[in-house]
């Protein structure tokens, strides 16, 4: 049984998003500013009042990423897998985990949704018997997280996590919990989310979107937009980690929770949950907030959703704020919904192991309601500590701090 | 130690836990015929599932707004406040940082977002309501249960299928543990509406009428060719045994541990063959809280009448065991059907003593199985209660409660 307190280090990421497919894709893209925002192909959206998101590329790339099976996947399932074998591989372990304890700890809010609305649309009002049962088959959302577990003969604990924007986020939390208690040696943890009708047509008849690339804290922010992809961290207790010799990317130091009991889809306006869960956060890392370098935010560009997020901020990081750089990731790959943690984690990594600044994209002024340093330029940047935050439907919170392989005791509370 | 001092249940059977109670034993499931009217059924498909009566929810304490919720939501504020009220704890009037919420869902609010997708097909995607998409998520009913009830705590929706309703309780055994929380209401809610049920039956996996036998659920029995389809909602409130002491609360049972696996050998939608390593998991489990199979009293079996859930279930079981003659076992979802979350209310009961036997005086075992349940009620010494579930897909889940 590892000591409660052990530290938890990420050894390894893998990502599929709107860039393409691969953590260098992204890395190179967050540098560079710009949007995989742009007009979809997916299905066809000519009814809907908003026709851009962060739509996975090169199809034909899944069969190399995943192997012929991909034709038999959602695309959930392959964003999932794919993303598991990078991070795998970049962690220098086997691709068959069945002699270690390991376990998956996913994220995902539609599950292969998309594939089971082609199968309804299709199929309604008719004898079910007669439709393709594989298009039924990856439907629930637990089935990104056990396709990976069954890709990777993991038979440690699988969880999913299905508490909307914040499930990422939540799932990496769970996954450091249980390295922490000694459950598992291995936690794969992260999601995966694709474009489906309910969703692009629920945030629209919400008036959440923006008819442009989302545009997070400016004053002309008009909504979100969606993305799809999968982003998986894998993580290990720091001792462990270091005997085997693998890449030590950050140390995960900290994560909390909390729920705002306010509305079913609104914010707290005030932003008292969110600044609840990053205070619990780094109440767990034992850390201050003056220690905090970087802020990875929810920045999904809805009005009310930004400023709520600036109030939790300056409750949380007072004066620190004007010292703080932060960027909103969501600007480059979209929300991905229960992948969005995940990628956001990722992202967060990244910019600890570059000691860089991801600008945030999207045009015009900051609102000047909003009083934050947005990241403008991808300038070198002593990022010791960061923290990602994310807030969901429903008045989940959840936040995580991240800080360099390096960085020793400064910063304790 | 963390117990369970508080127990909310809706199902088929109705409102609160007597309710179920009478069910199991009276051994007869409470089945309503599903609506086949939309014609995705096949004609021979199963025709039957354990519905939660509307005219059962009437009169129910509710928020007004209950009428803009989906089922499942409705279910679970329904079972939250029945614990909190189980509980002895009333419902804060500020929101209470200390309270967390984890419900399991194994299909999410699937009635709205069919209704959602139906409106976006025929009237276009600017016409759909909003309040049917912010009903369809799937932590619609966990934000509704930290609505009604102040929980302003970590707030989790867990998906793992049938493997959910333990886990749920597993998660919030960890954040009472860790301290992120004094009190955590878990269990899980589900709905069975007819898309589902005919989509279930697509997959084989619900009992149906064959010859003279009637369409029911037949848990490890030679006959069994499927499980009930169930909806309903059960949730746990559970704090530490000293906080429930504090405050002179009962607990109904004693948590000892809870504990997860998965069998990588399992197709997407069904079971596999890792009987092995399903089996050291358990075993290990039982040996990480202090307990080995000779320390357990009965078993309150997941097995739902599922062909070959229930093999695996029986393999791991007596591989578990080892050979060991296996304590007496139940397997409550013979009454409750298939999720809805009454299999954890059932198993709670029957930790915090309450006793019942087998639905069948006559249980046809099946012979390759070697295991079946217990036709007479357990025995009042009974204190060790091992709850298990495997679920379609390779999760597995335990759960290893005490009486008090």
């Amino acid at each position: 049984m590892p000591p409660a307190r052990a530290e938890v280090a990420v050894t390894g990421l893998g990502v599929v998003s709107g860039w393409g497919w691969g953590v260098g894709k992204l890395d190179a893209a967050l540098a560079s500013g710009g949007t995989s925002i742009r007009p979809f192909v997916r299905f066809d959206h000519e009814r809907y009042p908003t026709h851009v998101a962060a739509e996975v590329p090169e199809r034909r790339a899944a069969s190399e990423s995943v192997g012929r099976e991909a034709s038999d996947l959602s695309f959930a399932d392959t964003f999932a897998i794919a993303a598991a074998r990078e991070a795998i591989a970049g962690a220098g372990l086997p691709g068959d985990l069945s002699n270690h304890d390991a376990g998956v700890f996913f994220a995902s809010c539609t599950g292969g949704g998309f594939e089971c609305e082609s199968f309804y649309e299709a199929w309604r009002g008719r004898n079910l018997w007669r439709g393709p049962r594989r298009l039924l088959a990856s439907h629930p959302v637990s089935r990104p997280g056990e396709a990976v577990a069954r890709d990777l003969r993991v038979t440690g604990p699988v969880e999913t996590v299905s508490s909307a924007c914040a499930s990422g986020t939540l799932a990496i939390g769970l996954a450091l919990d249980a390295l922490r208690t000694g459950t598992v040696d291995i936690a794969i943890a992260g999601g995966a989310d694709s474009l489906a009708h309910i969703t692009f047509g629920g945030f629209n008849v919400l008036q959440a979107m923006d008819e442009q690339p989302c545009r997070p804290f400016r004053a002309a922010r008009r909504g979100l937009s969606l993305g799809e992809g999968g982003a998986v961290l894998v993580l290990e207790r720091l001792s462990e980690a270091r005997r085997r010799r693998a890449p030590i990317l950050a140390r995960l130091e900290g994560a909390g929770a909390s729920g705002d009991a306010h509305h079913m889809t609104a914010p707290e306006p005030h932003g008292r949950g969110a600044a609840e869960a990053m205070a619990r956060a780094l109440r767990d890392a034992d850390c201050r907030p003056d220690s905090v370098d970087w802020i990875n935010t929810h920045g999904t560009g809805t009005v009310r959703n930004d400023l709520a997020e600036f109030h939790a901020l300056e409750v949380v990081f007072g004066a620190h704020l004007d010292a703080l750089h932060i960027s909103a990731t969501k600007g480059s790959v979209g929300h991905l919904l229960g992948a969005a943690g995940a990628i956001e984690a990722v992202a967060t990594v990244l910019a600890i192991r570059n000691q860089r600044l991801q600008p945030a994209p999207g045009g015009g002024g900051i609102d000047p309601a909003i009083r934050v340093r947005l990241a403008r330029e991808p300038v070198a940047a002593s990022i010791r500590r960061a923290l990602s935050l994310n807030m969901g439907f429903g008045g989940c919170n959840a936040a995580l701090v991240f800080s360099s392989p390096g960085l020793g005791s400064e910063g304790a509370t | 130690m963390t117990v369970v001092t508080g127990m909310g249940t809706v199902s088929a059977a109705g409102l609160g836990k007597a309710r179920l109670l009478a069910a199991l034993r009276s051994g007869t499931p409470t089945l309503a015929h599903i609506d086949r009217s939309d014609g995705m059924h096949h004609r021979t498909s199963a025709r039957l599932a354990a519905c939660v009566e509307p005219e059962a929810l009437r009169g129910a304490a509710a928020p007004t707004d209950a009428r803009r919720m989906s089922n499942p939501s409705r279910f679970a504020l329904l079972a939250a406040c029945q614990a909190l009220e189980d509980a002895g704890l009333p419902i804060p009037t500020e929101p209470d940082g200390e309270r967390a919420v984890v419900v399991a869902t194994a299909f999410g609010h699937t009635a709205f977002t069919q209704q959602m997708f139906d409106q976006i097909l025929d009237l276009g995607p600017t016409l759909a309501s909003p309040m049917l998409f912010s009903e369809s998520v799937a932590n619609a009913a966990a934000a509704r249960v930290a609505l009604a009830t102040r929980a302003a705590g970590p707030n989790l929706t867990l998906a793992q299928g049938e493997a959910g309703p333990l886990l749920a309780v597993a998660r919030g055994l960890a954040e009472i543990e860790a301290g992120r929380a004094r009190t955590v209401l878990a269990g899980a809610a589900d709905e069975m509406n007819p898309l589902v049920h005919a989509i279930l039956d697509r997959f084989r996996a619900l009992a149906r009428a064959r010859g003279d036998q009637p369409e029911r659920a037949r848990p490890f029995e030679r006959r069994r060719n499927g499980f009930l389809a169930a909806e309903g909602a059960s949730l746990l409130l559970l704090e530490s045994e000293a906080a429930a002491t504090a405050r002179g609360a009962t607990p109904i049972a004693r948590i000892l541990g809870a504990w997860s696996a998965f069998d990588p050998s399992a197709p997407p939608s069904g079971w596999g063959n890792g009987v092995d390593r399903l089996a050291a998991r358990l075993r290990r489990g039982l040996t990480r809280f202090g307990r080995s199979p000779g320390d357990v009293d009965a078993i309150i079996s997941g097995a739902s009448g599922s062909r070959a859930g229930d093999r695996l279930e029986a393999l791991v079981l007596r591989q578990a065991w080892g050979g060991q003659p296996l304590p007496p076992i139940l397997a409550p979802k013979e009454t409750t059907g298939e999720y809805g979350g009454a299999f954890l209310a059932a198993a709670v009961l029957a930790a915090s003593g309450e006793r019942w036997g087998s639905a069948s005086d006559s249980v046809d075992v099946d012979p390759e199985l070697g295991v079946g349940m217990s036709t007479l009620p357990l025995p009042a010494t009974a204190r060790c209660f091992l709850v298990t579930t495997l679920a379609a897909g390779g999760p597995a889940s335990w759960l290893l409660l005490e009486r008090p």
